[in-house]
């Protein structure tokens, strides 16, 4: 009969970057980078908070006849486009809609992938509740968090060594008519939708739901101590569970 | 001890074809994991097997592994003549929206992949041993199998990985 010992609590620190609204390619670098660093244990447990200008990008099947115009249109319309490493279809990623990158360490977690993209799912899922928002996780097959039959939230994730970089997507209030250009995730017949559309209440600040966004992680994967950084300034957050 | 090795591995050998959820009952269970470990086979801590062979050496990824991963919709394989070295990635699965790097166990050349996978990625949750085996290669250093993990010990590496949260 195994002696049951009360787990003693680990104290998980998870470093946030407030980053603002960064080009794709250059969140790819600094996410290539960080995963490289997580890998050796130079940096802890890492979230990036971000936005993103208008973005088209392709995960690694590579199904660009999800994208239902042609490549040159693209810059008439103001978007790039970027083929990526990460799972996952085609996606749109513009201002108004609330990214998180995580770098963090599956094993450290004890997560495997599919747990990983549950907990994404759920973390936007509670987002969305703050908000009087009734969203659910997708059904086989489509991946991502839904209010009823539309999108709100997307996930596509790369998992190197262990170590996850890409994350999750989530609409706050993006122009919906860039998703006209695309099949959004492969999945035809589905509309997309944002917070704005779903809820009557009133909006605060960005800001404000992108840090909600990370606190609702945070909760969802563990992480007891955030450590903010923005803009080079380091300031320790300890939260209670 | 040695006789419950032998009964579970053969227990194993006849369920190729079943379900991903392979429970072994507690008298034959090499873990608490309940994930299938099969004896002849050496590990990486990163969750592929690899069988040697004679000349040849099979790699794939587990069942503990295909278990955390969920359904495989697509996977990506080296062309055969490539060079893989131990540790290093040769390919990727990827299932529900994350796509995972996946590590070669030894160092080698890539002498065959595995087509049927790119038709059928499922193979490597419903037979993640037998027909989901992802490339065979020509080892370049014998030596390296002896820095893997045997059955029991990839059995107790996972038993606490899962144990740990």
């Amino acid at each position: 009969m195994l002696k049951k010992f009360k787990r003693m609590k680990v104290l998980r620190s998870l470093e946030v970057w407030k980053m603002g609204s960064i080009n794709y390619l250059n969140a790819l670098k600094l996410q290539e980078k960080l995963v490289s660093d997580r890998k050796t244990h130079k940096i802890p447990d890492t979230l990036l908070s971000l936005q993103h200008p208008p973005t088209y990008t392709l995960g690694k099947r590579r199904t660009d006849h999800n994208l239902l115009i042609p490549e040159p249109d693209l810059q008439k319309i103001g978007a790039e486009l970027h083929y990526t490493q990460r799972g996952g279809d085609i996606t749109f990623h513009g201002p108004h809609q609330a990214i998180l990158y995580p770098i963090i360490s599956l094993r450290d977690v004890g997560l495997g992938a599919r747990n990983y993209v549950e907990k994404l799912e759920l973390t936007m899922i509670e987002l969305a509740s703050l908000y009087g928002v009734r969203a659910r996780a997708g059904q086989t097959g489509e991946t991502g968090v839904w209010v009823g039959e539309r999108k709100i939230g997307a996930i596509g994730v790369r998992i190197s060594y262990g170590i996850t970089s890409h994350g999750l997507a989530f609409n706050i209030d993006p122009d919906l008519n860039y998703f006209k250009h695309i099949v959004p995730c492969g999945i035809a017949n589905k509309e997309v939708t944002s917070l704005r559309k779903e809820t009557d209440s009133v909006l605060p600040a960005e800001e404000v739901i992108h840090e909600q966004l990370i606190s609702c992680f945070a909760r969802v994967l563990g992480y007891s101590n955030l450590i903010w950084k923005e803009n080079g300034s380091i300031l320790s957050d300890s939260v209670e569970n | 001890m040695a006789l419950r090795v032998w009964a579970s591995s053969t227990a194993n050998a006849l369920r190729i074809s079943s379900a991903s959820k392979a429970r072994l009952s507690p008298a034959f269970s090499l873990s608490r994991c309940f994930s299938t470990v099969l004896d002849g086979l050496k590990y990486a801590s990163s969750h592929e097997w690899v069988k040697h062979e004679g000349a040849v050496a099979t790699i794939g990824i587990t069942d503990h592994a295909q278990d955390h991963l969920g359904e495989v919709v697509f996977v990506e394989l080296p062309e055969p003549g490539g060079k893989v070295s131990q540790g290093g990635s040769f390919g990727a699965v990827e299932s529900v929206k994350a796509t995972s790097d996946v590590n070669s166990p030894i160092s080698g050349e890539v002498v065959e992949v595995n087509s049927k996978l790119t038709g059928s990625p499922g193979l490597i949750n419903s037979s993640p041993y037998e027909e989901g085996w992802m490339i065979k290669v020509k080892p370049s250093s014998p030596s390296e199998l002896e820095s893997l993990l045997g059955p029991k010990e990839y059995t107790k590496f996972c038993e606490e990985e899962d144990a740990a949260h």
